[in-house]
């Protein structure tokens, strides 16, 4: 009665995850962990690496979130029509949308930028973006990407997690359940922002959500204390704390013997020496100390209006070198980039921020030679209106809006898509979220149909079992 | 779905088989291996010609083998082609014209054209196709079969089998017979007696009993979700007589804490929270008493159907009962986005969401599949969906009607009259303020909205359809939520004029009555509910039970009596009632196996919320179904089956089994129950045991959440979807945005880190320790041995072996003889460690009425000519109850000769608005002289929000006024603008005095101290322009004066402007306490304090065996 297709489980780690979900029927594996309880943690350990099941194009995610949403008709995709009928109501033929802020009648906004098209491919990119533009060969830019939320709320839930209400894993918690990770001494799935500011909906951006929370994604910072709580309390010297943990783990593993067919128990102990590798791993991993000054300076970590989002590129290519699978910079924390109003002012320091350093993680990973298997995504939970907002923002628009792919298979220098000729609703081949999240996992060899994960019975999937790769994306 | 075209595909599996193997073939190999010519022509042309196209171009979207049916569409038989998906048949016999189908394929919309991508169908390919339709629409039945789902029993689209009617979930529920005693060794207990007797067939052999101290633990936490006390171990093991289990047993199920347990099971189902769940993730203020309306009923054991009754439709079927009205907070625990305009789009989430979470919730059935087409597994169809969906059709979300009784309600409106009839002068006049900024709140509300939703906003009540009430009302608590902060809008005189007013109308406080306790409830928006439709198909569809329930095809109408005072449908009623019936076969079984889960953490059927096919079958049916009969004849009774489940000698097995292997061969995962299995506390469990075994817990039951530093129970922390207690999260506490059935049981790194590191650990630790040191007051000198005994008692419920007690000891040694760690701790004394929801890092907790704040080192200069500004990060928890300003950071010592200033928020009972931002002076006027001169803005601080908030003054001179600029940011909402308000200044400057910034309080007072959370704090010189405010540059800059932010590195004290004003902690917490100087024991206090950190990060600690 069961289509097998719906309970398609990844079978290398099916028992795993079974241990993982239940917590209490871990018979499976018990009569191994007692012939051999050295190796029965590491062999519950359900991040260890994974082959993808299809063969792969991108190895890692570094994921560029611009909050809030850039105007994707002032960055990449040029509407002379804007100009035209600056000042005039959007014309009938265009329909109706409703806006959150509920200007959908205000007139056209025109846009202010000077475009150009950049390097052999010719990519349009207007001169708020000139150091991206100098990568143009290099990305892929989808000009008809759809969403379904019209707040921000919404908005990057759903990108973030296929729905625009909550509950669900992240893309990131996806990878690493699909992929596992290549290093155990860092988190399979890191998140880094550009200021103290929340995310919109904070942490359950990048939670596990129905899944086990051993997939979820974890914040880590810059300076000493990349990860919550990883270092020693300043009260605890160096030596209390190492006779604490040696007597914890005394206590650990008197109470693992007892039940040696537990794995979750020897999990427990190992996951405390997991911790303090950790403790090693993290901060050396965002030591920017040892990094040249060349590569600070591309970087733009020596300039106060690049250093914040320089020092996070930096440390997504840091992270992604050391093996981390999905790496997530949230640029504009706290919504910045929602141009209500003044979208000039706002988008100029936003754009001045964000391009160089995007531009140098890119140069970066490709004379590295990283770039054929890291995938870089570009991009905010929406684009905006047409139509201005308070005379010179503009508001939210999901129904068509920009993002851009690059490297991890992905082929440069083309444009995919198009919006009509205001940029209000993406026309020729249109992406929702849902294709998109389709297509990068497509590029990690991942299936977003196959990749299932059975919650309360039901057989879960990354996009809603919808979506399909744009697998043109690779040719 | 025209009940014509269910299809009864009866196949024997047997045919099955061989004709699987068939398609096999013609799937898998090239049709062309077949031989053609043994096979009739139109087969042939089919499995050659027909099958491949399909196969290439259309089931990838629309198969069974797929799992997709996109647009309601399957193409993968020929009855499913017939029946079409949401824009009709696909296909009409013998007429290729009229086939959607080919029309689509032949398509130039883009929008609308088949193949969706990719390429089009070549001109043959269509010729083929079309030749195919003119010609009868041959489909071989071979090549039929394949495609459906595998399996006896095939579902047409749309259709529901009697096999799907056989399903064991479906059928009622029996009784069955109690089989004889296994063993000798089987007891007379019927749940004994089922389960022995599949060991025995199995040839199991179960564990014997656990010891008494185990099953204490194991039990108390399991019925209460705390940890036995000592006391109650010793005399559950000093009581030898046969019924101590079931007096403990009884004992705990009659605690308080049991409702606490309970609700906590039921708020997981229901995805209790009591925040909004989107950005803004709004406090609701009034959902906590859903909660202690859960507690309270399990506590009273309310039977189990009266408590569903009362959930679903307690307004319908007991009005004027107040715990009734109060349980249909029950249907508003839904996430809801305070400012989504799209209010259509919204409420269909909405009842979407309750019609998923009712479906798992009460029948135990995953229906949100069939939302969007018929179930692919399970007998449910996209009908029964929205049939479900249609009893809650008519509901309204109400905010306005207490819970009281109609007595209660009648006496508080005779006397909100009298109240109102005094007042009346008063009320009229600042309803005369208000009203025109009330209107014009009100419009930009209103016009936010697309056209439609306006003019439903607009139209006279009486007038709007039924959906249109529910539309309108839902977007009217956008008008709401501006009223609520209407005082933003209201400035100058008219303020003062309207803080005038509300202290005239306070004098009468005393005889306005008390308001009556607000609830969330609903009712339904009148006799008659708005039509239910399927989307995209349009199918209007009315309230019915589920097709498979019942034996007619299509289901009939639901018989529903609407109550005769018109006031609802009485369709809630009527689910309720139809739910509750004691021949139900889900409810029953679904509730007995969700307790059965509670205890054993595998339910008999194992997935708690979905009885479909998608589960693995009951490990014990006829054991399922005996709990589930028992249950309905003892009335519901739901405590008297947890007695059942508990006092069987299943659930006292000991986890360990002297033949484990053996065991362990047959059921690994021990469904057959042979053994207990060690358990893994849930986090609030763990939480909870935290604060009870340090001593810490609060048992104060019931009320308003408190935030999840508070040692209340869990139960009663206020749960912000977004703003989650970083322990509970590390633990595998669900989300809350949806019915979560079980708990996941996960092991991370991260929990060890916050376990070892946080500083919560470490404070509980420290108090656990505390706890121990000083439970046999004047008895200090006693071994360290019995106070490891006595920790180990607490912690773990037994004592230590010798060997773990040496072991013990050797710790504690050892920790004494490093010492204590980095002499820099002591100055971080009455420093507590909280983060402001919406920022990262960490702050500094102010309790209420506590300490004299944190002093900058060596005295700022603020005599500043360009003046100054000042800038932090708060989370204020309260105001004072009197006209005290609380201060936030100052310069001053509060007295009005001496110069100075500090800036605060005002109290309640303040001369000029309560709960503002407002900066308090003491400067020089253009005499001279020095003058104590408040500067009040008229920006609103709520509690427990967070707030940037900032002042900057600006002196004035020989020119003119100078000026104060406030401005406030509520950071939980980033469509709240930041609010600036400017009142001019009379004062000249401030003169230097010698007192230190200070954080928290004002220098050397006590009583005005700040309560709630202060995170980064700036001091500058000059005004400085908003774009270099704190808000938008966390960085020191030349200005920058003094700039604490907390952080742990470098150092939470420090000062990062680089002027070197670190902070010092208050001198009141700053001294070791004298007893431990004159005891000379800080070392063991520390030592023994880390000892009790140890036992917290035990496994032993966390889990029950």
């Amino acid at each position: 009665m069961n289509d097998p297709r719906c309970l398609k489980f990844e079978p290398r780690h099916s028992r795993r995850d079974f241990l993982f979900q239940s917590g209490v029927g871990l018979g499976a594996v018990a009569l191994q962990s007692l012939l051999q309880p050295a190796h029965a943690a590491a062999l519950t350990s359900p991040l260890q690496a994974k082959t993808p099941p299809k063969p792969a194009r991108a190895k890692n995610v570094i994921f560029l979130f611009m909050e809030g949403g850039p105007s994707h008709m002032d960055l990449f995709d040029p509407k002379p029509l804007l100009n035209q009928l600056a000042g005039k109501p959007m014309p009938e033929s265009f329909g109706s949308v409703i806006t959150a802020m509920g200007e959908s009648k205000s007139p056209i906004l025109g846009s202010k930028r000077t475009w150009k098209q950049h390097g052999q491919s010719g990519l349009w990119i207007s001169d708020w973006l000139p150091h991206t533009a100098q990568c143009a060969d290099d990305l892929a830019v989808i000009r008809s990407c759809k969403a379904d939320g019209i707040n921000h709320s919404a908005g990057v839930c759903q990108m973030n997690t296929g729905s625009i209400l909550g509950g669900r894993p992240s893309l990131g918690s996806w990878v690493s359940y699909g992929l596992g990770t290549e290093n155990n001494d860092l988190p399979a799935f890191v998140v880094m922002q550009d200021s103290q500011t929340s995310v919109v909906n904070g942490p359950r951006n990048w939670a596990s959500g129905f899944m086990p929370a051993v997939y979820q994604g974890v914040r880590m910072h810059g300076g000493s204390e990349p990860i919550p709580y990883l270092n020693t309390p300043d009260s605890v010297s160096a030596e209390q704390q190492s006779s604490k943990i040696e007597f914890i783990r005394d206590l650990n593993q008197r109470y693992a013997d007892k039940f040696a067919d537990r794995t979750d128990l020897a999990a427990r102990l190992n996951s405390y020496e997991l911790a303090f590798r950790m403790q090693s791993e993290a901060p050396s991993a965002v030591d920017l100390h040892k990094e040249s000054e060349a590569t600070k300076k591309l970087y733009g970590i020596d300039r106060p209006e690049t250093a914040s989002m320089g020092k996070l590129c930096l440390l997504a290519r840091r992270m992604v070198e050391k093996g981390v699978r999905f790496v997530q910079i949230y640029h504009g924390a706290g919504s910045k980039w929602d141009a209500h109003k003044g979208i000039e002012k706002n988008h100029s320091e936003l754009c001045r921020a964000m391009d160089l350093p995007v531009a140098a993680l890119l140069r970066d990973l490709k004379s590295r030679g990283m770039l054929d298997d890291t995938l870089v995504v570009w991009g905010g939970e929406f684009g905006r209106t047409p139509m201005s907002e308070k005379g010179d923002g503009r508001d939210h628009n999901p129904t068509g809006f920009t993002m851009w792919m690059a490297g991890g298979g992905v082929k440069g220098g083309q444009c995919i898509g198009s919006t009509d000729d205001l940029g209000l609703r993406a026309v020729d081949t249109p992406l929702h979220v849902h294709d998109l999240h389709a297509t990068i996992l497509w590029l990690l060899g991942l299936d977003n149909m196959d990749l299932v994960f059975k919650y309360k019975g039901r057989p879960e999937r990354p996009t809603l079992n919808e979506g399909e790769a744009y697998t043109k994306i690779a040719t | 779905m025209k009940a014509s075209q269910t299809v009864p595909l009866s196949r024997s599996p047997r045919s099955f088989r061989s004709k699987r193997l068939l398609v096999g073939l013609l799937l898998c190999l090239a049709p062309a291996s077949l031989t053609f010519a043994e096979q009739p022509l139109n087969e042939a042309f089919f499995t050659q010609k027909v099958f491949p196209i399909l196969q290439d171009n259309c089931f990838k979207c629309h198969s069974h083998a797929s799992g997709k049916n996109k647009g309601g569409l399957l193409l993968d038989s020929l009855p499913a082609m017939l029946e079409g998906g949401e824009t009709g048949p696909a296909l009409v016999v013998g007429k290729p014209a009229e086939s959607l189908l080919l029309k689509l394929i032949r398509s130039k919309d883009t929008e609308t054209q088949m193949p969706p991508k990719g390429d089009r169908l070549s001109e043959d390919s269509i010729k083929i196709l079309e030749s195919w339709i003119q010609e009868g629409a041959f489909w071989p039945k071979t090549a039929q079969s394949s495609l459906l789902p595998n399996g006896p029993s095939k579902r047409a689209p749309g259709g529901i089998t009697e096999d799907d009617r056989k399903w064991w979930a479906f059928v009622p529920v029996q009784e069955p017979e109690i089989p004889a005693p296994a063993t000798s060794a089987t007891g007379n207990h019927p749940i004994d007696r089922f389960i022995d007797a599949r060991l025995l067939a199995e040839d199991l052999e179960p564990a014997p009993e656990a010891e008494k101290r185990v099953l204490i633990r194991r039990v108390t936490q399991a019925v209460t979700g705390l940890p036995p006390t000592p006391a109650e171990i010793e005399a559950f093991l000093s009581n030898n007589t046969p019924e101590a289990y079931d007096q403990l047993v009884d004992r705990l199920l009659e605690s308080p804490r049991y409702g606490e347990r309970m609700a906590r099971l039921w708020m997981d189902l229901v995805r209790y929270a009591d925040s909004d769940g989107y950005r803004v993730d709004d406090y609701r203020p009034t959902a906590w008493r859903y909660r202690d309306y859960l507690i309270q009923a399990f506590n009273a054991n309310k039977p189990y159907d009266r408590f569903v009754q009362e959930q679903l439709a307690g307004d319908e079927l007991f009005p004027g009962d107040p715990q009734a009205l109060t349980a249909t907070g029950y249907l508003r625990m839904w996430i809801y986005e305070y400012n989504n305009r799209d209010a259509r789009g919204q409420w269909e989430t909405i009842l979407n969401d309750v019609t998923d979470t009712t479906a798992d919730v009460f029948m135990g059935l995953g229906m949100q599949c069939a939302r969007c087409h018929d179930h692919k597994f399970d007998p449910i169809l996209q009908k029964d969906y929205f049939a479900l969906q249609s009893f809650f059709a008519g509901i309204l979300p109400r905010q306005d009607r207490p819970a009281a009784t109609p007595v209660e309600r009648e006496n508080y409106h005779w006397k909100l009259a009298k109240w109102e009839e005094k007042t009346f002068p008063i009320l009229k006049k600042i309803a005369a303020i208000e009203d025109p900024h009330r209107a014009r709140a009100e419009k930009e509300a209103v016009t936010k909205f697309p056209d439609d939703i306006q003019e439903m906003i607009r139209k006279a009540p009486e007038q709007r359809t039924p959906l249109e009430t529910q539309l309108a009302a839902l977007a009217w608590r956008q008008v709401e939520y501006e009223w609520e902060r209407l005082e933003r809008r209201i400035k100058g005189e008219q303020r003062e004029e309207l803080s005038r007013l509300h202290r005239e109308l306070a004098q009468f406080d005393s005889i306005r009555p008390a308001p009556l306790p607000p609830i969330l409830s609903v009712t339904d928006v009148g006799s008659v509910a708005p039509v239910t439709k399927i989307p995209k198909k349009g199918t209007e569809v009315g309230p019915a039970f589920p097709t498979v329930m019942g034996n007619e095809f299509p289901a009939p109408p639901a018989a529903i009596y609407p109550p005769e005072q018109g006031f609802s449908t009485g369709r809630r009623a009527s689910l309720a009632m139809w739910l509750t019936r004691p021949e139900n076969p889900l409810t029953a079984r679904v509730f007995v196996n969700r307790i059965w889960q509670m205890h054993f953490r595998q339910g008999i059927a194992s997935f708690a919320s979905d009885f479909g096919k998608l589960g693995e079958p009951p490990s014990h049916p006829e054991l399922l179904d005996w709990l589930a009969s028992q249950f309905v004849k003892d009335g519901w009774d739901i405590k008297q089956l947890h007695r059942r489940i508990l006092t069987s000698a299943a659930y006292r097995r000991s986890s360990n089994h002297p033949n484990l292997e053996a065991g362990l061969k047959k059921d690994p995962t021990n469904r057959l129950l042979w053994r207990a299995q060690p358990i893994r506390l849930e986090a609030e469990q763990i939480r909870d045991s935290i604060f009870f075994v340090s001593g810490e817990l609060k048992e104060d039951r019931g009320g308003a959440g408190v935030p999840f530093t508070d040692p209340k129970r869990s139960v009663y922390t206020r749960i912000m979807r977004n703003g989650r207690d970083p322990l509970t999260d590390a633990f595998d506490a669900p989300l809350w945005f949806a019915s979560a059935s079980s708990r996941d049981v996960t092991t991370t790194p991260i929990q060890s880190l916050l376990l070892i590191n946080s500083p919560f650990m470490l404070q509980r630790s420290k108090a656990f320790a505390e706890r121990v040191l000083h439970s046999t007051p004047g008895n200090r000198s006693l071994p360290i041995a019995q106070k490891i005994t006595s920790a180990y008692q607490l912690a773990y419920g037994r004592p230590p072996s010798p060997e773990e007690l040496r072991s013990a000891e050797k710790f504690i040694q050892r920790q004494v003889q490093i010492g204590t760690g980095n002499s820099a701790a002591l100055s971080h004394r009455g420093f507590i460690p909280e983060k402001i929801p919406f920022r990262d890092g960490q702050g500094a907790l102010f309790e209420p009425g506590g300490t004299s704040g944190f002093k900058a080192k060596d005295s700022i200069g603020i005599n500043a000519k360009d003046g100054f500004t000042v800038e932090a990060f708060i989370l204020p928890r309260t105001v004072a109850d009197t006209a005290a300003l609380r201060t936030i950071v100052g310069k001053w010592n509060g007295n009005y000769s001496t110069p100075g200033w500090r800036l605060g928020i005002t109290g309640q009972k303040s001369r000029r608005t309560p709960m503002v931002i407002a900066l308090q002076t003491v400067g020089l006027k253009q005499d001279g002289k020095l003058a104590e001169v408040p500067f009040f803005s008229g920006l609103r601080i709520q509690m427990n929000k967070p707030y940037f908030v900032s002042a900057a003054i600006n002196y004035a001179d020989q020119n003119g006024p100078g000026s104060v600029t406030f401005s406030v940011k509520d950071l939980s909402n980033d469509d709240e603008p930041l609010l600036v308000d400017t009142i001019p200044c009379d004062i000249y400057g401030i003169p230097d005095n010698k007192f230190p910034v200070t954080l928290g309080s004002q220098s050397g007072t006590s009583p005005d101290s700040f309560h709630g959370v202060l995170d980064d704090v700036r001091f500058s010189e000059g005004v400085l322009p908003t774009a270099m405010q704190l808000l938008q540059s966390e960085n020191a800059n030349p200005a920058t004066k003094g700039f604490w932010r907390f952080e742990s590195k470098p150092d939470i004290m420090a000062d990062l402007s680089g002027n070197g004003h670190n902070l010092e902690a208050p001198e009141d917490l700053r001294a070791i306490p004298k007893a431990e100087v004159v005891n000379g024991n800080a070392d063991i206090r520390n030592a023994f304090a880390a000892f009790c950190h140890a036992l917290f990060n035990s496994s032993e600690f966390l889990y029950t065996e």
